[in-house]
């Protein structure tokens, strides 16, 4: 009985939070086929200009005041205007883009190239194809600390494909479902319950019991608290920007979470794409605002925290009829974070694939890279996974030299 | 829950009109209760300090017991002892499950050939053949039948989610597992090894000697003896793996009239002489090389030591006795691998009676056991199997071949996510699933605002609860402060959340 209340005092004083270093890995997808191209803009190659008469963005400028001009990043690339907020990350070096990424995939179809994606597959699944996803795999294989309730979390109402088969993993909107859900008013004496009960425990479920309501307790106190984000971190008060903040106030509460998964929508811009403004702009200012919040409120743990941010395919290199853009292959992925070698722009410069690979239609970017190099390298490089053959079977990667060493 | 003539001629009364599909189930539920798949207005439950051995041997062949099955199991055993209901749950065939079958049974793409469900898309495809293990696991008076289908299908994982499988899964479920679950180990095994769905999961299809340089695929080949049947120490070689192959080259998948059927091609087939763990197998053999292999792993000294083994782990403990593991492993020798023979074997054994209450519920077992445990009324949608999915065990979705792990250290991150079903649960709180909370109270001699949690216990943990476990409550029922229903279905989560409930 003595070592009960001891428990309970413990619990009731807060113990010292345990030493947790996790890396955390968030991936961001971009639903719906992004044209990445119109994002990070190869203004120093005519045909993007010649190919796209009204929908391209404008070179930039020095000392200009043209709000409509692309941002410089170096002689040939420059970045959306509404990049801007992720401009300073670039240039400080945590920000890093991979040109022509893609898969194998010439489906041309949404589902199936995000669900090969997600399944960390090649188009012909066979041959030791293990099934799941990659992050599942990656959470199956990866050593170390115990998974908690919480080691992978995925924003939204659905556990994605890329955790399928995770040991664990919790879909989440926000915090306030981390909570013992007491249909009362009633949850305090219920979780007091829980924590006599398991504090009796001596057996397999004493550990575990504790690690649970040590997690709850934590969370409870960050509700408790009126959360502002640090660093004057503004998030888009939308579903994305809302996702991203409640991945930070995870992170900060250092409740072991290892993988986040959030999805932003509404890329598939066949139609009236629009430029500087317009349609995709609006969805790469949400993208871009976010981001930079994010990484301004986590200034101090900017070396534990990897961003990805990917799409199922890019869009071609010219312009529809209806000044949209079609399905394409390869895209520009974005990589951030304090681990990430940023400050340039990586792999091949957009050029349109052979003519004997037009599967899908003339004007697809090359895919010069798998999309599994780049997740082989964050998972080996950054997450200390060893056994990259059982997360990407059968796949040799390449080396990007995307992570600092 | 015995159904009389009478009784089923009344429910067909109830459902003599035709009804909208939401209808429907209300209705398929209301007669399940009248026909007595309810809570017993009373119900014996145990009274013993330590976990009661019938209970034990119940929730070990079980996914939990249901309100009235200790007490009708108890009556059995009074008369003819534990041998006597082993036996009535070693014969499926003979225990009426109709009830469960107006639940489970209407599921139409689990009845299809492969070929029909292609014609089905994925999401009501794996829906339905989730919702169809969960009702099964939870309304199947055929318990230990059902324990069973889940022990093999772990054996002989396979997962939805690789390529075809989906389509080819349903038929998998009906005519390897299910088909063979109480049978002869080694008629599953070569059911198995030509199923398509297995075929597709293991690369099986892909498998050929079409041209001299063509070499084996040995995926399947290798989880055959590693995972299967040997076990990985089980003394085969890299030489029997891809003589294994050799052997089993040839069969194929016919992707159009018939797409997702098995046949086998000659001229995919590795015809020479082979090797197999020192057996000759004679060149010529074609499509009756997969029988000489299935023989030879079967009859593997090493396959009655590696399922005697996982078959004591399931039910006995996770460090499976020596002494019994040795006498399983005879009774499968003796018995060419007769699950009954050893079940028999296991069940009655001293070292099945010593190890009570030391297994840890994986989540499925977990959530069925809850559901059964407050005989609750559901048809598994949606809100239900989030749950599942959330906690890392939805049915046919585990990614690798080896299946879903059966000791306890992988699942021990799922604590938070059991609580809240369990208190949810009890509250009637999960959309799509309806407790009767005060049925339950009344029939175990709780009266609404008297009620004494110690009489709780033994219905859902087989014992009675000692002064660590029922203080908890006691404080929390003076604590509270609430009265009445909402007080009482909370007392019933916390008894599903408590250490002690998440054992079996």
């Amino acid at each position: 009985m003595s070592s009960r209340r001891g428990f309970l005092r413990q619990l009731a004083l807060g113990r010292p939070a345990a030493a947790t270093h996790e890396h955390t890995l968030v991936c961001v997808f971009l639903r719906g086929g992004a044209d990445t191209l119109n994002m990070v803009v190869p203004y120093g190659d005519d045909r993007y200009y010649q190919l796209r008469p009204t929908i391209a963005i404008s070179a930039p400028v020095a000392n200009s005041a043209n709000k409509d001009a692309a941002l410089k990043l170096d002689d040939f690339y420059a970045f959306h205007p509404k990049l801007r907020p992720l401009l300073p990350l670039y240039q400080e070096g945590r920000l890093a883009i991979v040109q022509a990424v893609g898969s194998d995939n010439t489906s041309g179809s949404h589902f199936e190239a995000q669900d090969q994606m997600e399944h960390g597959e090649a188009q012909a699944r066979v041959a030791n194809s293990s099934g799941g996803g990659w992050l599942g795999r990656h959470l199956r294989t990866r050593t170390g600390r115990e998974l908690t309730p919480l080691s992978a979390v995925a924003i939204g109402p659905t556990i994605p494909e890329s955790l399928r088969g995770a040991p664990t993993a919790s879909a989440l909107h926000s915090l306030a479902e981390l909570q013992i859900q007491a249909p009362t008013q009633d949850a305090r004496a219920v979780t007091a319950a829980l924590a006599a009960l398991y504090g009796a425990e001596v057996g397999l479920l004493s550990q575990p019991g504790r690690s649970t309501l040590e997690l709850l307790q934590r969370v409870e106190s960050l509700r408790g608290q009126r959360y502002a984000p640090e660093n004057g971190a503004e998030y888009p008060d939308e579903e994305f920007g809302n996702g991203l903040r409640e991945v930070a106030r995870l992170i900060k509460a250092g409740v072991g979470l290892e993988v986040a998964c959030l999805d932003l929508g509404g890329w598939d811009t066949h139609f009236f794409q629009g430029a500087s403004d317009g349609l995709q702009a609006a969805q790469i200012a949400l993208l871009a605002r976010g981001l930079a919040a994010f990484d301004a409120e986590l200034q101090a743990v900017r070396a534990r925290v990897t961003v990805l941010v990917m799409t199922e395919f890019g869009r071609r290199i010219y312009e529809n009829g209806s000044l949209g853009t079609d399905h394409g292959r390869g895209f520009a992925l974005l990589a951030l974070g304090g681990c990430i070698q940023g400050g340039q722009v990586f792999g091949e410069k957009p050029s349109l694939t052979a003519d004997d690979e037009f599967l899908l239609g003339p004007g697809g970017l090359a895919v010069h890279c798998d999309y599994r190099a780049v997740l082989a390298e964050i998972l080996s490089g950054v997450l200390n996974n060893q056994q990259l053959g059982q997360v990407f079977p059968n796949f040799q990667p390449q080396a990007i030299g995307l992570v600092k060493v | 829950m015995s159904s009389t003539r009478r009784a089923w001629l009344r429910a067909a009364a109830i459902a003599g009109g035709v009804l909208p599909l939401a209808a429907c189930e209300r209705l398929l539920s209301r007669v399940s209760r009248e026909l007595g798949q309810n809570i017993p207005a009373q119900f014996a439950t145990p009274a013993s300090a330590d976990i009661d051995p019938v209970f034990h041997l119940l929730s070990r062949t079980s996914y939990g017991l249901w309100p009235g099955d200790w007490q009708r199991a108890q009556a059995v055993i009074k008369d003819g002892g534990p041998a006597a209901w082993i036996e009535q749950q070693l014969a499926p065939d003979t225990i009426d499950d109709r009830l469960c079958d107006l639940r489970a049974r209407r599921f139409e793409t689990l009845w299809h050939d492969p070929g029909t469900c292609y014609e089905y898309k994925k999401e009501v495809l794996r829906e339905e053949i989730t919702r169809h293990t969960l009702l099964r696991a939870v309304y199947s008076q055929r318990q230990l039948f059902e324990v069973m289908v889940g022990f093999w299908t772990d054996h002989l994982n396979i997962n939805l989610e690789k390529g075809d499988c989906i389509y080819l899964k349903p038929a998998d479920d009906r005519t390897v597992i299910r088909q063979h679950a109480l049978g002869k180990f080694r008629d599953l095994i070569r059911a198995s090894v030509t199923s398509p769905a297995m075929l597709v999961y293991l690369d099986g299809k892909e498998n050929r000697k079409a041209a001299p340089t063509d070499i084996p695929n040995e995926n399947y080949a290798r989880e055959l003896l590693e995972l299967h049947t040997l076990g990985v120490h089980g003394g085969y070689t890299q030489q029997d793996v891809y003589e294994a192959a050799r052997c089993l080259t040839g069969w194929r998948l016919r992707t159009t009239w018939r797409k997702g059927t098995v046949y086998f091609d000659p001229a995919w087939h590795d015809d020479g002489e082979k090797t197999l763990l020192g057996q000759r197998i004679a060149a010529g053999g074609g499509a009756y090389d997969v029988d000489r292999v299935v023989d030879i792993v079967c009859r593997h000294p090493a396959t009655a030591r590696f399922i005697a083994t996982k078959l004591t782990q399931k039910f006995v403990s996770e460090t499976a006795p020596s002494s019994l593991v040795e006498r399983v492993a005879q009774t499968f020798t003796a018995t060419d691998g007769d699950s009954k023979a050893m079940l028999r074997v296991i069940l009655l054994s001293d070292e099945f009676q010593s190890a009570r209450g030391v297994k840890f519920k994986r989540p499925f077992h977990f959530i069925a056991s809850c559901l059964r445990a407050l005989g609750a009324d559901t048809h598994a949608h949606k809100p239900l199997l989030e749950y599942l999915l959330r906690m890392g065990q939805a049915p046919f979705q585990h990614p690798t071949p080896d299946g879903y792990p059966d000791e306890a250290t992988p699942w021990l991150g799922t604590l938070l996510w059991r609580w809240n079903f369990a208190i949810s649960l009890a509250a009637n709180n999960v959309p799509s699933v309806q407790v009767e909370a005060a049925r339950l109270l009344t029939a175990l001699g709780g009266d609404g605002a008297q009620l004494d949690p110690a009489r709780l216990w033994p219905h859902f943990i087989g014992r009675m609860s000692t002064a660590a476990e029922s203080q908890p409550l006691t404080e929390f029922a003076a604590r509270s402060g609430l009265q009445g229903d909402a007080h009482n279905a909370e007392l019933l989560g916390l008894l599903l959340a408590s250490p002690a409930f998440q054992r079996y």
